[in-house]
């Protein structure tokens, strides 16, 4: 216990500092003690919209690449040649810097990347302008496409673990029971999957929440999502509010103190059954 | 049918990234909306083996290696700890372990600068790999707190009770059987490092400039033919680690 303490304690460190970063008692630019970073962060509508965006994105882009991951394990849990391949297929961009997704994002769904230059081929476009912005858009389309593409690999390789470990058993008895392949599929594989994957996709989404890179190439800038927003306070010129991004330091971390909870509770109440 | 398609597509998720980084890496003044490049060159190749894209690859090079050492040196008996305690302890235990993997690095960063310009080591590459150690160790202690939870504890006891050291039972016993996982732990740890973009700017202040952060600098200045070159060579540790895992699967033990 001691000795996990001992990981979490930069952590904790930053924290420390991060609180008295942001009540102005440490810094390069503290005056004393003071409220103002920490009412004028939480009073901006910046700070809302950005954290909000950071969850509704993650939350998005992690769903889709939980559904693929787990559609693509059920459909190729065989021992044929198509199947073995397309187990070692999914897994290739698992390790992938996220700085190399967003850069094979931004050339193939750019304006001017592959996919308009195909369509504008095919000629449904005829202009750049033509294709519809994907990258630094407001919905954030090209950056969750990016982010789900980045984790499906991971989130197949734990749904084929679960299913090869917990799936035979289960649909066996539920098919002696009588149960139509459809039922077993809807009623045993997909929950036996599903408890197998959630604390797999939780983590999934705390990295996206998190993602610096892959959000500063390819999201939008307003909103901001929560690391740029922080990030850019702390860049500011006026050194007066700089401290204002310890206030956000903190808010991103409490986010990530809230998910872990979330995610050992998860494994806890499944150990427990 | 459906099968045949999302088989196509996961051809495609796999091989196309290394095709399209390749092509955009010597197509020169290729404007939309041209399908192939016009002309090609090798300047950013050449940037790769002489200019600062080599550099920045053996800066990340370096980095990344006394990342995976010293974390995987720092985890293995922390993993071991965790993976020795039952109940609401192990939860609390793992919780602790996975705070430095879930923390935004960006907020981690900036939480640990003034620790760092304090000690420093702000800026240099030393502070930068003390960065790095911080997410990897976590990872890492994850990892080797499931690798073992599989290892019978007898096999200690036995040894401790026949007169073994706790360093004897470590380097006699304990390293031999998880020899391997020890391979992948560093393996892991070291592309922890290598893709790491947001501690390296926040510590390494712009002056410790490793390969994702030349790939960072080349997208923000358009420079995408650079950028990609960038992007291939990040690729080639992730592949080998992958080819290098599935090799040890398909080994006879």
């Amino acid at each position: 216990m001691r000795l996990a303490a001992l990981v979490a304690a930069p952590v904790l460190i930053g924290v420390l500092y991060a609180v008295l970063g942001a009540l102005g008692l440490v810094g390069l630019d503290a005056h004393g003690y003071t409220t103002e970073h920490v009412t004028r962060i939480l009073g901006a509508g910046s700070t809302w919209r950005g954290i909000g965006w950071s969850l509704a994105t993650a939350t998005v882009a992690t769903a889709a690449a939980t559904i693929t991951g787990g559609a693509v394990a059920i459909a190729f849990r065989g021992t044929r040649l198509g199947d073995r391949v397309a187990r070692a297929l999914v897994a290739v961009p698992l390790p992938m810097p996220h700085i190399v997704a967003a850069t094979l994002s931004l050339v193939v769904l750019a304006q001017s990347g592959l996919i308009a230059r195909l369509l504008y081929a095919l000629g449904a476009i005829h202009s750049a302008a033509q294709m519809p912005p994907l990258i630094l858009d407001g919905l954030g389309i090209g950056y969750m496409a990016t982010m789900a593409w980045k984790e499906v690999p991971f989130l197949s390789v734990v749904a084929i673990s679960v299913l090869a470990t917990r799936g035979p058993r289960l649909e066996e008895v539920a098919r002696t029971l009588g149960a139509t392949p459809r039922a077993t599929l809807w009623r045993v594989t997909v929950p036996v999957l599903w408890r197998g994957l959630a604390p797999a996709a939780i983590a999934v989404a705390i990295v996206i929440a998190g993602s610096f890179e892959g959000a500063y190439l390819l999201a939008p800038s307003n909103p901001l999502a929560l690391p740029l927003l922080t990030y850019e306070r702390y860049r500011t010129i006026d050194a007066a509010r700089r401290a204002d991004a310890y206030v956000l330091v903190l808010m991103g971390l409490m986010l990530a103190v809230i998910a872990v909870v979330a995610l050992e509770w998860v494994r806890a109440r499944w150990d427990a059954e | 049918m459906g099968r045949r398609v999302t088989l196509a597509a996961l051809v495609i998720s796999a091989v196309a990234p290394l095709m399209l980084l390749g092509l955009w890496s010597v197509g020169d003044r290729w404007f939309f909306p041209a399908l192939i490049p016009p002309t090609f060159t090798t300047d950013s190749w050449r940037a790769m083996l002489t200019g600062q894209l080599g550099a920045a690859a053996v800066v990340s090079g370096v980095v990344a290696l006394a990342t995976a050492v010293l974390s995987c040196a720092l985890a293995m008996p922390i993993g071991h700890a965790v993976a020795r305690l039952s109940g609401w302890r192990r939860h609390m235990a793992s919780a602790l372990a996975f705070l430095p993997v879930a923390a935004p690095p960006i907020a981690l960063g900036l939480g640990l600068q003034y620790t760092f310009v304090a000690l420093d080591v702000s800026g240099t590459i030393v502070g930068v790999i003390a960065a790095h150690v911080v997410p990897a160790t976590g990872f890492l202690a994850i990892y080797f707190s499931g690798v073992f939870t599989a290892l019978d504890p007898r096999i200690e006891d036995e040894a401790r009770s026949l007169g073994a050291t706790p360093i004897q039972v470590w380097t006699r016993i304990t390293i031999p059987i998880v020899r391997r996982h020890i391979g992948d732990a560093l393996a892991l740890g070291f592309l922890v490092s290598w893709a790491q973009v947001p501690l390296t700017l926040v510590i390494g202040g712009g002056i410790v400039r490793t390969l994702p952060l030349a790939v960072y600098d080349y997208l923000r200045a358009g420079e995408t033919r650079y950028a990609a070159t960038g992007a291939l060579l990040l690729t080639v540790p992730p592949i080998l680690a992958l080819l290098a895992a599935r090799r040890e699967r398909v080994a006879p033990l």
